[in-house]
């Protein structure tokens, strides 16, 4: 599939039909996910109606996670392959996972506040979206610091690739540096999801919907950025031309 | 060229030019200095605080001298004959790196010894610390040497270096402090994170060089 997008002409037809598909969808997803979240589910036993909170934090955390990795396979697809069009994918990810991560730390301390009385705890999972946060940063702060526009699409892509087979390390350390105050995983268990189905129906509604807001995002950058790209082009031969 | 002369070369330089090893260690004694101002020099707070301190400030005396690991060289033109030598750009990573960290940051593990006496440690708690830090720092030179490499060239690239070294250097800070904390309680888990040190440092050092060489072939072409 990514030789066959790698081809200009064949992303603008596809994403002329996806970034619509994807947009509507992500609206009516998140639309009855947050209805069913705020109003048609039920309050927890413990957490009362904070636990509204967790339908936008974990579908935060999901996307950040998932935005890291997909930056990172298309950093190697682009270092690869030289596809440029992966690279433009890399460069659009960046800021939107950062965002997802800096959304999951701010509903994260606002969940926190009331539940566990403190704004932040220096625990395992807290910490590691922090870094996550901070690997985004580092990204976006070194292809804005070179002007060379290959040369920093490659430094990117080489950071991006060391950041990728850190991270399992990063991750380990910081559950060995910390005892567990978090919750461990509560969907994705081998016995079955251990969250409630009224729960669970919101959750996975505003996942799929976060993603497909990703995904639109995306495009949608990546889709802007060929576009200035081709301005770009355009304005410079017809420069030459007078 | 071969790698040693590389190395002879690269260690030679870094010894004579700019302070040689006392400049990082110079900046280790006073980060450890300005450390019991700010956070208050009762024996309780500088003996918990001690070893996360000491592996902090070391990583920043690793940091201090990153921005001209690679600037020069490819300002200078440097980069463009070891490009000719023949050898795989990664080797010459390796003995470039390995050649200034040895030259330069050999004195960190024994400040840290020092810092780790004056901060009320154990004798064995600060043998430990040294020893860690002796383990983590051809890691951290290595991790510093990539986002050096990575930003060779970049508008203030010492604010990109730091930016990006930091996370990266993150177990390496969690295993080396560990130790150190660890042996002061007498606990037995300070050879467990003296071992995970060693582990991450032989990891990167053995992987960084690729990734640093893959940087300058970006710069040469």
């Amino acid at each position: 599939m990514f030789s066959y997008l790698a081809n200009p002409h064949r992303f603008e037809t596809f994403a002329r039909i996806a970034i619509p598909v994807c947009g509507w969808l992500a609206v009516a997803l998140i639309a009855a996910g947050l209805w069913y979240g705020l109003f048609s589910s039920p309050v927890d036993r413990f957490q009362g109606d904070t636990i509204r909170i967790m339908y936008v934090h974990v579908p935060s955390a999901w996307l950040a996670l998932a935005l890291y990795f997909a930056m990172g396979v298309a950093s190697f697809v682009y270092f690869i392959w030289r596809h440029n069009l992966a690279d433009v994918a890399a460069a659009s990810i960046a800021p939107i996972g950062a965002v997802f991560a800096a959304l999951c730390l701010i509903t994260g301390a606002i969940w926190g506040k009331p539940t566990w009385g403190a704004w932040w705890v220096w625990d395992a999972r807290l910490t590691s979206m922090l870094i996550q946060f901070l690997l985004f940063l580092g990204y976006i702060a070194l292809r804005a610091a070179i002007e060379d526009e290959r040369l920093a699409a490659r430094s990117a892509a080489i950071l991006a690739m060391v950041g990728l087979v850190n991270l399992p390390i990063v991750r380990f350390s910081v559950e060995w540096w910390d005892g567990i105050l978090h919750q461990g995983a509560t969907v994705f268990r081998a016995d079955g999801p251990e969250i409630h189905g009224s729960q669970l129906l919101p959750l996975a509604l505003m996942a799929i919907g976060f993603t497909l807001l990703a995904g639109w995002m995306v495009l949608y950058r990546m889709r802007s950025a060929i576009m200035a790209h081709k301005a770009a082009n355009l304005q410079r031969l017809r420069e030459a031309r007078a | 060229m071969r790698a040693g002369a590389i190395f002879l070369r690269e260690a030679r330089l870094a010894f004579a030019g700019g302070g040689g090893p006392a400049a990082p260690a110079a900046f280790f004694i006073a980060s450890l200095t300005l450390a019991p101002l700010a956070i208050g020099h009762s024996p309780a707070t500088l003996q918990a605080a001690g070893p996360g301190v000491i592996c902090f400030a070391a990583l920043l005396a690793v940091l201090q001298g990153a921005e001209r690991l690679f600037g020069e060289d490819v300002a200078d033109g440097t980069l463009e004959t070891y490009g000719l030598s023949g050898l795989p750009l990664s080797v010459v990573a390796l003995a470039k790196v390995l050649g200034t960290a040895l030259a330069t940051l050999w004195p960190l593990p024994l400040v840290g010894l020092g810092g780790g006496i004056a901060f009320g440690l154990p004798a064995e708690a600060a043998g430990m610390l040294a020893l860690a830090l002796a383990a983590a720092i051809p890691g951290l030179a290595f991790l510093v040497a990539i986002a050096a490499a990575l930003s060779a060239g970049a508008r203030r690239g010492g604010l990109v270096i730091a930016l990006i070294a930091a996370p990266l250097a993150i177990p390496l800070m969690v295993f080396t402090a560990s130790a150190g904390r660890a042996a002061g309680l007498g606990d037995a888990a300070a050879s467990a994170n003296l071992l995970l040190t060693c582990a991450v440092s032989l990891f990167v050092t053995a992987l960084a060089p690729f990734a640093i060489s893959a940087a300058l072939k970006a710069r040469l072409e």
